[in-house]
């Protein structure tokens, strides 16, 4: 009996079953409130680069814009916005398979980390993304300036600028959704679309730039990028994730406007 | 002179107490990434690309934060948690912008758990990591993420 009760003992499972998550919760009362609105994770451009790569196969050397103006502008803001269109770039020259681009935009990572006072800390990347794009090892290119802009962000940290890994993260988003546009257009289709569908990205960048100390607040550019996310936010939706042709263009028309400004001489 | 070798040893000793009462609660938080890691890895061989990003913190035993995420349609997203307190319970729920729950597949082991969703639209999704279990008053953990 006590030999029968040990081995059915054995057998029982040593992890008890999962319990059961709710079906349904109320997200307007989720737990860590504060958590949720100062914690959304921006993806990495590489999530949607990748969805592209899947749902078609874009002509990137028509999106790529090789990058001319490589020097550090006279605004530490300007300077990060600047940076992350320039590691946004990066990806399009990757999918373009352009290595002599993916190198150039390489160094152009260090000039301008150089310029916002974050070059040790990606200096190691941007040595990497050239030493991969000589082996045209591009997978290793997307992860090192995945990378690059993670080391960016955890250095501005440290310096208590986390501000400005801000703008690097909107300048990568700005040049992401331009290009995104402009491949969705070339062949609409509601799934493609719905890769811009980013109300919460939105609402999030908003209130980072509302929260940034009020010198940076007040900067020109950032005014106008702040202007222009506010023009963005009602054509990427809300709950529904159909975006129609014309807010693709729309979007896209805003987006570019402002990486002109963002790749403009500074502003006096 | 004897004095002095008898206060510096007291000193040592009390430095050494302290180094080794500290270095547990430094660690902890790469510990438990280190579990969510270690969850990871036979996803990586399936292709998954793991972000190098983490978050974490600690949390007291039924208490729950969330994690908003830009989510896309077309990628496959594994969540992996990870805990370095032995016999606690942890987990990984994943819901849409409305609440509901859109994981296709969740697991609970010791020192880990993990969901995985393939959105069927893109757009935000909560992430529920909670302690169920925990010897401990409050459980560190980390989260790491993947996609393919």
């Amino acid at each position: 009996m006590k030999k029968a009760f040990l081995i059915a003992l054995a057998l029982t499972p040593v992890v008890a079953s999962a319990q059961e998550p709710p079906q349904k919760i109320d997200i307007t009362k989720l737990p860590g409130q504060a958590a949720v609105i100062d914690n959304v994770v921006v993806p990495l451009p590489s999530e949607i680069f990748q969805v592209l790569d899947k749902i078609g196969k874009p002509v990137w050397q028509d999106v790529l814009r090789s990058v001319k103006d490589t020097r550090a502008r006279d605004g530490r803001e300007q300077t990060a916005l600047l940076l992350g269109t320039v590691i946004a770039e990066g990806f399009i020259a990757v999918e373009s398979e352009d290595a002599e681009e993916v190198k150039k935009i390489g160094r152009t990572v260090l000039t301008l980390a150089n310029g916002i006072g974050v070059q040790k800390a990606v200096i190691r990347r941007s040595n990497a993304i050239v030493e991969f794009a000589d082996k045209r090892s591009w997978q290793q290119v997307r992860l090192q300036l995945d990378g690059a802009l993670g080391d960016v962000k955890t250095a501005m940290v440290e310096l208590e600028d986390e501000s400005y890994a801000q703008l690097v993260s909107l300048g990568g988003w700005l040049r992401g959704t331009e290009a995104l546009t402009q491949v969705v257009r070339k062949t609409y289709s509601p799934d493609g679309a719905g890769l811009l569908h980013q109300p919460v990205l939105l609402q999030y960048f908003l209130r980072r730039i509302d929260g940034m100390p009020g010198r940076m607040k007040d900067n020109p550019l950032v005014k106008k990028i702040r202007q222009g996310l506010a023009e963005i936010q009602p054509l990427v939706g809300t709950s529904d994730s159909t975006i129609s042709e014309a807010s693709v263009k729309n979007i896209g028309d805003i987006a570019e406007r402002l990486v002109q400004e963002i790749n403009a001489k500074p502003i006096q | 002179m004897r004095y002095t070798v008898k206060r510096f040893l007291c000193s040592l000793l009390t430095i050494i107490a302290l180094v080794l009462s500290s270095t547990p609660v430094l660690a902890t938080i790469d510990d438990a990434l280190s579990f969510a890691l270690e969850a990871a890895d036979p996803y990586v061989k399936e292709g998954f690309t793991v972000r190098e990003d983490y978050w974490g913190g600690d949390l007291p035993v039924k208490q729950s934060k969330a994690i908003v995420h830009q989510l896309f349609k077309g990628n496959e997203y594994w969540f992996w948690m990870g805990t370095d307190t032995a016999n606690a319970k942890i987990s990984v729920h994943i819901y849409d912008s409305e609440g509901n729950l859109a994981e296709v597949a969740a697991w609970q082991k010791p020192h880990k758990a993990a969901a995985r969703i393939v959105p069927k639209k893109t757009g935000s999704y909560y992430l529920i990591v909670e302690v169920e279990k925990s010897p401990e008053e409050r459980t560190h953990w980390s989260l790491a993420y993947g996609f393919k």
